[in-house]
């Protein structure tokens, strides 16, 4: 993936348009990178700002009054209406449930659909990929309906769970099995082993990238879901940090280094494990171009 | 043959290390196996897709309010207020459809022309490329409501840098971003074209890098330029990809929900008020749900439509 | 007596000694019995054990300081009772308290709009607090009449009320000298009303700036329409009345006033307001609450009742009142703070006063506490003639889906206002008759 297809090679030509066009190229890129990297400073900037100079004009990029007093303001311990710390804890909480549950359902679905041959196998596997194409949106009152039944209402189940009956899981492990070489499995099961065994000891070691990736995306899908929290999410303490942050911008209005400072405090997390899990995110969302 | 042979006894050898199994004989493979693998996605598919799918068109048929104990049939009334000029329904919904659409026209060209560009230029540099990748891709990461608050903040009308900035290069520089037209769309459009660029880019780049460089080199004997190569290879190269780039993109312009919500607030009045945000209000706020659960089916048609014939006329162009 | 006493004769009869016992220092933690009674139907004190109650309102501006205040000084003085504010914006309340609630999460005590109250008693979000008034001896007498009606929904009373805020006049005094009115002599009839505009229109200035958009819009239609004699639906709730002759004259009215020049055209949401603040225009109509607003912008602006442009006073108002939600398993003893803390802020509504509201407290109101707030104590007088909207379930969805919209456009110019009343007096129909079929079942 990283190969240069169609690349010029630079050192056999370096006519003059070459060069120009060198040139310009690294120019809008740079340009592009500040146009993407500048706003997000401008938002750690402002989260050590005091009101006074969060609202002023011209605007300082480097606070000249540096201070911490939104974090405390948000981290403080007494009961708040904007519980940030605990809004954290909610999201890290609820992706890391969310995660498990996917990897654990999918990954045993896309096996059997992949591998075992059953009855309504055919099926099964159809009625799921049509969902595929089915917007969230339709979803969107029944379950609600269906969470409360549940009692879920206001708490983390409401947003762990039905997420997890997505189709794209399935089809995406699903997609990685077929391709894996059967020799291995067909051996184990002439000697005895059973499907689960197989699957524990085999399949999924060797799967570990498009696991990895999969969790990858459903972390992040889920940390950063933000309708269905605003609607199944009432409490302050209940909520996860994306409805966490609008009723932020709710409650302080134009105390912008508060809302700011929460901005960060939620972006830190994702862009942490898209710093390191960078491939797996990444690849994901390439491959999912792939396929179709 | 041989080698086959060869080889499953080594794999036999490896899997038994593995599995720590010898010598048994073939289990009975249980039939409920399966079944058994399949069962917790199976529930969940169940409970939360299967159901629910149905239990919608159920609901669309009444007149639901789940905190009322009563809740009255209306058959297809639902429906057919959403069609019937002068309904409290109608004008409201097909508002908040347009306010939809306008924002799904704004923002589909750029956010499937740019990347485009853009994934061009990475085509071809190759020192850094990967840096610019990442840092284009990171905003993705960060999910609507961070984008949300960090706009509005930077679109206010009095403090927000770009109508600071604005008035550095000598632009008006009081311009209502969040709560005048048509400053309201480019409030929205602009965020969201930041917010995916690096997303489409890299499906791009998957794409432009999957074309055979034999193709390249051939049209380049051929004595093509530079324009017609990237006619004539390379998108055809992405047509594939530009079809599923552009169905993408039409639906998630299609489910706008954050961005109005965080930046605009439906402002100026309802005028920027996606269908998603209408659905939702008037189901889990107003309390509706009979109405609005027929309102999503009515949009999922459209964009079934939509989608379809999408996909059709990117057939036809490729024969 | 020959029979058997029931259970509920005995737990009557162990409350009514409890009562007594209780005043006689006998204390009632010695009777578990009595403690329960007491503190399930008591309001007047609360000697149970410690609770925490969590308080939801919708005040998010400066309003909710002053909330927050007495809710700390309540909880400082009462030790065995800990009260935590939420604020939520109304759009945003109305949508998670019942939710909430329903589900058994969400506050114990909270604030809702008076026109709000009858939907959510239908819909068993909050519960009825008849014994709350009889216990802490609260009558139709001790408040204005039509704040204490307006809480009745089947019979029962679901809401306390804790303050009226009616639509006021707010007149800037800069704007008015620079246009050579007096600005201590807000005009007060139309004559005068419309004497003082013409002449802030010779010098230039568009004195009174129509809103475009919904409530505020609304609200200036349906005090023009009270003032013409109008209501908003008939006795019967079966239709709404706003396309009659009175509120077309009052509609046709606004939009007037935009083509004859006396307003700007396509005044944007709260534009009337922030203009008014920048001294752009003289005249706001709008909620007395608004008086924290302006003093915090340091407006130089004076607040009163309103001027009366048609044939009878009027004016718009709503009521916040306190609720008590229902709960599943709910703790006796938390209901019983609640009323507590309800009678507690009811009998010290004067500090509430100060965020710019008029309690609906009689005593409160007449007190010098009160009477020495200016401007509240003059927007006051216009108690007598608010109408608030029937109390009827779902009645509060009714403007903002059938009225709102029209309002709009005819102030946009884009519809004549008869067609936009009449086709919103369709729409409402439509409503109230689903309104009655859902809520009846």
């Amino acid at each position: 993936m990283e190969d240069t297809v169609s690349v010029e090679p630079k050192a056999s030509r370096r006519d003059p348009a070459q060069l120009v066009r060198l040139i310009l190229s690294y120019g809008v890129l740079i340009l592009l990178t500040a146009v993407f990297v500048a706003p997000l400073l401008w938002m750690l900037s402002t989260s050590f700002k005091t009101q006074v100079e969060a609202t002023q004009l011209p605007p300082t990029w480097i606070p000249e009054h540096f201070t911490t007093g939104a974090y405390s303001k948000i981290f403080s311990t007494g009961k708040s209406q904007t519980p940030v710390l605990r809004w954290f804890l909610n999201s890290m909480i609820a992706a890391s449930a969310h995660t498990a549950l996917v990897l654990v359902t999918a990954s045993m679905a896309a096996y059997a659909l992949a591998r075992i041959n059953f009855i309504g196998r055919k099926l099964l596997f159809a009625v799921i990929v049509t969902t595929l194409f089915i917007p969230q949106f339709v979803f969107l009152m029944p379950n609600y309906l269906i969470v409360d039944m549940f009692g879920w209402l206001d708490t983390l189940l409401a947003v762990i769970v039905p997420g997890a009956a997505g189709a794209f899981g399935v089809f995406f492990l699903r997609q990685f099995f077929l391709s894996m070489p059967q020799e291995l499995e067909e051996a184990a099961l002439v000697d005895g082993a059973n499907r689960f065994q197989i699957f524990l000891r085999i399949i999924l070691p060797l799967s570990k990238a498009p696991l990895a990736t999969l969790a990858v995306l459903s972390f992040l899908t889920n940390w950063n879901d933000f309708l269905w929290p605003v609607y199944v999410l009432f409490s302050p303490e209940s909520l996860t940090l994306p409805p966490g942050l609008s009723s932020m911008q709710e409650a302080y209005q134009t105390d912008y280094q508060i809302i700011m400072a929460g901005g960060v405090v939620a972006s830190i997390p994702v862009l942490l494990v898209y710093i390191f899990a960078q491939k797996y995110v990444i690849r994901g969302a390439s491959r999912s171009g792939l396929k179709g | 043959m041989a080698t086959q042979n060869v080889r499953r006894t080594e794999v036999q050898t490896s899997t038994r290390k593995i599995l720590g199994v010898g010598g048994r004989k073939p289990t009975d493979a249980s039939l409920l196996t399966p079944y058994l693998f399949m069962a917790p996605y199976l529930v969940l598919f169940g409970v939360f897709i299967l159901v629910p799918g149905f239990y919608g068109i159920w609901i669309s048929l009444h007149n639901w309010d789940y905190l009322l104990p009563g809740k009255p049939w209306v058959g297809l009334q639902n429906y057919v207020d959403l069609f019937t000029p002068g309904s409290v329904t109608f004008e409201p919904f097909w508002q908040s459809m347009d306010a939809t659409g306008k924002f799904t026209l704004y923002s589909v060209p750029l956010l499937v022309v740019v990347p485009l560009l853009v994934a061009l230029v990475l085509n071809q540099e190759f020192r850094g490329r990967n840096f610019f990748r990442t840092v284009y891709f990171a905003p993705y990461v960060l999910g609507v409501a961070v984008i949300g608050i960090l706009w509005r903040y930077l679109l206010d009308a009095n403090v927000g840098l770009v109508n600071y900035y604005l008035g550095q290069l000598g632009l008006p520089d009081n311009i209502p971003w969040t709560n005048e037209l048509p400053w309201a769309w480019v409030a929205l459009v602009g965020p969201t074209v930041w917010w995916t660029l690096g997303f489409n880019t890299v499906i791009y780049l998957a794409g432009l890098q999957d074309i055979d460089p034999a193709l390249y080199d051939a049209a380049k004997v051929d004595g093509a330029n530079r324009w017609r190569r990237f006619l004539h290879v390379t998108l055809p190269g992405l047509r594939p990809i530009l079809l599923f780039v552009i169905t993408v993109t039409i639906l998630l312009s299609a489910n706008v929900f954050g961005q109005p919500y965080i930046i605009t607030n439906g402002d100026p009045g309802d005028e920027t008020r996606s269908a998603i945000m209408y659905i939702a209000e008037e189901g889990l706020k107003n309390f509706n749900m009979g109405s609005a659960a027929a309102m999503s089916y009515v949009l999922a048609l459209f964009l079934a439509v939509i989608s379809v014939a999408n996909f059709a006329l990117f057939r036809y162009r490729g024969d | 007596m020959g029979r058997r006493v029931t259970r509920q004769e005995f737990l009557l009869m162990s409350a009514g000694a409890g009562f007594v016992l209780a005043g006689c220092g006998g204390g009632p933690e010695e009777n578990p019995a009595v403690q329960q009674q007491a503190g399930a139907g008591s309001g007047k004190q609360y000697n149970g054990p410690k609770v925490k109650l969590s308080f939801w309102n919708g005040f998010t501006g400066g309003d909710g300081d002053y909330m927050l205040r007495m809710v700390k000084q309540f909880s400082s003085q009462e030790k065995n009772i800990d009260v935590t504010m939420n604020t939520i914006q109304w759009p945003d309340y109305y949508q998670k308290v019942p939710a909430a609630v329903s589900s058994g999460e969400g506050p114990d005590v909270g604030i809702m709009h008076i026109d709000t109250v009858a939907t959510n008693a239908a819909r068993q979000v909050i519960l009825p607090l008849d014994d709350v008034a009889n216990a802490l001896n609260l009558k139709k007498s001790d408040f204005f009449p039509v704040v204490w009606d307006a809480g009745i929904y089947n019979g029962h009373r679901y809401g306390i009320p804790l303050d009226v805020h009616p639509y006021a006049l707010f007149y800037n005094k800069d704007v008015m000298e620079k246009g050579g009115l007096d600005p201590d002599k807000p005009p007060q009839t139309k004559d005068e009303y419309m004497a003082a505009l013409d002449q802030l229109k010779d010098k230039g200035i568009q004195g009174f700036w129509v809103p475009s958009v919904a409530p505020d819009v609304t609200w200036l239609f349906e005090t023009l329409l009270y003032q013409n004699g109008g209501e908003l639906y008939n006795d019967a709730v079966t239709e709404a009345t706003w396309n009659s002759d009175a509120g077309v004259d009052a509609l046709t009215w606004m939009v007037d006033l935009i083509k004859e020049g006396y307003s700007p055209k396509n005044v944007g949401a709260l534009a009337e307001q922030v203009a008014f603040q920048n001294n752009k225009n003289a005249f706001y109509w709008s909620g007395i609450w608004n008086i924290l607003t302006f003093r915090d912008a340091g407006v130089n602006f004076g607040a009163g009742p309103l001027p009366q442009i048609g044939s009878e006073k009027g004016a718009w108002a709503n009521s916040h009142n306190f609720v008590i939600m229902n709960k599943q398993d709910q703790d006796p003893n938390k209901i019983a703070a609640s009323k507590f803390f309800i009678s507690w802020v009811s009998r010290n509504s004067a500090e509430w006063a100060k965020a710019g509201q008029v309690p609906a407290r009689n005593s409160v109101r007449e007190s010098s506490a009160f009477q020495s707030l200016e401007p509240q104590s003059k927007i006051a007088q216009e108690l007598p003639y608010v109408r608030f909207p029937p109390s009827v379930p779902g009645i509060d969805a009714v403007v903002p889906a059938a009225l709102d919209p029209a309002t709009n456009e005819a102030v946009l110019l884009k519809k004549d206002p008869e067609a936009a009343l009449d086709e919103a007096a369709s729409q409402a129909k439509q409503i109230l008759k689903e309104n009655r079929q859902k809520y009846q079942a």
